[in-house]
């Protein structure tokens, strides 16, 4: 990856330099993520041709036939939702992971290590069993409160974040959430018990255009942020003296990159549940690939977290046909040995 | 000379004292737990209901088939997990190990299901916590190998890392069978979160067998134990060889476990506790303090049972649940006094 690969591109008084292989990675996963959609909008219990497909995007033009029409209804409020649902949540949790993974400098935060996701989920939970009318919007506000409360309840008590205190504390903090948890659902009346544990187990079947709006505003914002930001982060990475000297207000930069951070899990936690090893597993994935600077590995790792929840998804409703398998599980399925595998490779590091 | 008799009749009494309250204490929890709840029983209902038992009496038939089997179990599965918490933090070194912690929970849960799903052998109602047992070893010694690879060896943080891992496979695997398999769900759904309602006489009485060849095994190996205790060297100085006591205590810690998850299902965090409570026992590992932390672990076992039950008195919450309550903060605490 020498220098030498970065191309310019003049329009006028407007110049950009881009990194050949790294955009041309980027398409790659791009086309994969696109093929993978086109997979799971015609498979599941109802095969739908690609001609009503294009007809839905508005591609070609509609047909007057009944089973068009019923196929558009089956597109527009199940499949396309859940589909844009998925791929908007993995690559929130990939981000929010690679951030967590950068500013710890500790190749095993993840959000769902450190008590966030935890954090999150129960006041979301709360939110759900204590006024269960709320508008869906309240959700992920609840659920930031609560995972920036358990954020900085572990940032505090390790007293920074890049020590074996802070992963330890914050699986501590996680365990003794999901308990609290365990006994919250016990002890509530089961009235809406249903609606919680389905939402509970990493589930993206309830999905709704309005939960996507939700998510989607959330997600450009952050990914803003986030790319603005990265050149700083980049500097950091060179250690914290350096990052001084060069000019990097590092409090500033680490504040607005770990909230962040929060905001991406919160937001996905509370539209589709508990939803694992995505932020563990996706930036290390990423770290495979050819990736010129941060920017472009923060697009691919949401590439790939994206890829690897629609996969999971849609492996989840067709494996087994009839029955559904939640998301979350199937996640872990494949995500608990990715983890094992990385931890054998980094054996000598950690 | 004098001084030395004279520290260890010190030691003793305290270690007698010791004993003595906390199997007071076990017995009051016990009787406690067996005379109240939804219908609380005066006393000497128990003892008639112990020596002269009438079936016809609905205070007897509570006690002997609802909360005798219940207690029963509560009490094997406390000292069972404790005994192989303490173990597994002598062997490993390592005070933060506790046999939920490190998979030895989540393999023999996804043994007893899978056996459950697929049934093999015919008899398998007799052998789960042998089927259990083996579960939690396979796992824990898969654990073991990913955890103690690389140049620096068995670290705390890798060894929790991997737990955490294997743990979340065999969870992920189990609930997928559940999933897809309802009648094995039915069966299994109360004693997969920890919950004591579910325990029977024949679960327990199965399951003593295998916890007392753990038992056995355990205090075959703790004199080596604690020689051991003073580093490999000077154990193989006194001629104890490492490697195979090591394996047996594992292989003791697999077999308890085994049992306990037979009988109660995965309640994790009993190990970590009941041993964190005692000081100066991981130094100088002995017969005394392997019965101090079984004794201690079926009280605290005991105790989150009866809080479970009475604390949102209609509804019952898990078990396990309440000693994940109380073992997160343990954890924490454990590992910040070390670090520091």
């Amino acid at each position: 990856m020498s220098s030498s690969a970065l191309v310019a591109l003049r329009s006028g008084q407007y110049s950009i330099r881009i990194h050949l292989t790294s955009v041309l990675t980027i398409g790659v996963l791009l086309l994969f993520l696109l093929g993978l959609i086109y997979f799971a909008l015609i498979t599941g219990s109802e095969t739908i041709a690609t001609s009503s497909i294009l007809a839905y995007l508005h591609i070609e033009p509609a047909q007057p036939s009944l089973a068009y029409q019923y196929h558009t209804l089956i597109l527009d409020a199940f499949r396309a939702p859940r589909i844009t649902l998925a791929v908007l949540c993995g690559a929130m949790l990939a981000c929010s992971g690679a951030v967590m993974q950068s500013l710890t400098r500790n190749g095993l935060a993840d959000p769902s290590l450190l008590g966030v996701r935890e954090g999150a989920a129960l006041c979301v939970v709360a939110l759900i069993l204590a006024a269960p009318g709320v508008a869906l919007a309240w959700r992920p506000v609840v659920g930031m409160l609560g995972g920036l409360a358990s954020g900085v309840f572990v940032l505090l008590l390790a007293r920074g974040s890049s020590s074996i205190r802070f992963v330890m504390i914050g699986i501590s903090l996680s365990w003794f959430l999901s308990a609290l948890m365990m006994v919250l659902l016990a002890a509530t009346d089961t009235k809406d018990l249903q609606t919680v544990l389905i939402w509970l187990a990493g589930n993206l079947q309830g999905a709704t255009w309005q939960s996507v709006q939700l998510v989607a505003i959330l997600f450009t914002i952050a990914i803003i942020a986030l790319l603005i930001s990265a050149p700083s982060a980049d500097i950091e990475a060179l250690g914290d003296a350096l990052a001084i000297s060069l000019g990097v207000r590092r409090k500033w930069v680490n504040i607005i990159r770990f909230s962040v951070a929060i905001f991406l899990v919160a937001g996905s936690v509370s539209v589709a549940g508990s939803i694992g090893f995505v932020g563990l597993i996706a930036p290390h994935l990423a770290r495979f690939l050819p990736n010129y600077s941060s920017r472009y590995q923060l697009i691919s790792t949401s590439l790939i977290g994206a890829i690897l929840v629609l996969g999971a998804d849609t492996l989840g409703r067709s494996a087994f046909a009839p029955v559904e398998l939640p998301t979350g599980i199937v996640i872990a399925v494949i995500g608990a040995p990715t983890l094992i595998i990385l931890l054998w490779t980094r054996r000598n590091q950690l | 000379m004098s001084l030395s008799a004279n520290t260890k009749t010190t030691q003793q009494c305290s270690h007698t004292r010791r004993l003595g309250f906390i199997t007071a204490l076990v017995i009051g929890l016990t009787a406690l737990h067996l005379l109240y709840g939804a219908r609380s029983i005066p006393i000497g209902t128990l003892a008639q209901a112990l020596f002269h038992y009438n079936p016809h009496d609905f205070d007897h038939r509570v006690l002997i088939s609802l909360r005798l089997p219940r207690v029963l179990a509560m009490l094997l599965a406390g000292s069972c997990l404790a005994i192989a918490g303490y173990l597994l933090q002598i062997t490993l070194r390592n005070r933060l190990s506790d046999p939920h912690l490190l998979g030895l929970n989540a393999g023999a849960s996804l043994a007893v299901v899978l056996v459950t799903a697929f049934p093999i052998a015919p008899l398998f109602s007799m052998v789960r916590p042998l089927v259990a047992s083996v579960g939690a070893a396979l796992l824990f010694s898969l654990v073991l190998v990913i955890a103690s690879a690389g140049k620096k060896g068995l670290q705390p943080l890798k060894l929790i890392f991997c737990g955490i891992a294997f743990s979340a496979l065999a969870g992920a695997i189990t609930s997928t069978i559940l999933i897809l398999d309802e009648d094995t769900l039915d069966q299994l759904r109360f004693w997969l979160i920890g919950d004591g309602a579910g325990a029977n006489l024949h679960t327990v009485l199965i399951s003593l067998p295998f916890a007392g060849a753990g038992l056995v095994l355990s205090l075959l190996i703790m004199p080596q134990l604690s020689a051991m205790s003073l580093g490999d060297a000077m154990a193989k100085g006194l001629g104890a060889s490492v490697q195979k006591i090591r394996f047996m205590s594992l292989l003791a810690a697999a077999l308890l476990t085994g049992s306990a998850v037979s009988a109660v299902g995965p309640i994790g965090f009993i190990g970590l506790i009941s041993a964190a409570l005692w000081r100066g026992i991981h130094s100088r590992p002995s017969a005394y303090s392997l019965a101090l932390v079984a004794i201690t672990g079926a009280a605290i076992l005991m105790a989150a049972d009866m809080a479970a039950i009475s604390l949102f008195a209609p509804k019952e919450l898990p078990t396990g649940a309440l000693t994940g309550l109380v073992g997160a903060p343990v954890f924490l605490w454990i590992f910040v006094r070390r670090m520091r």
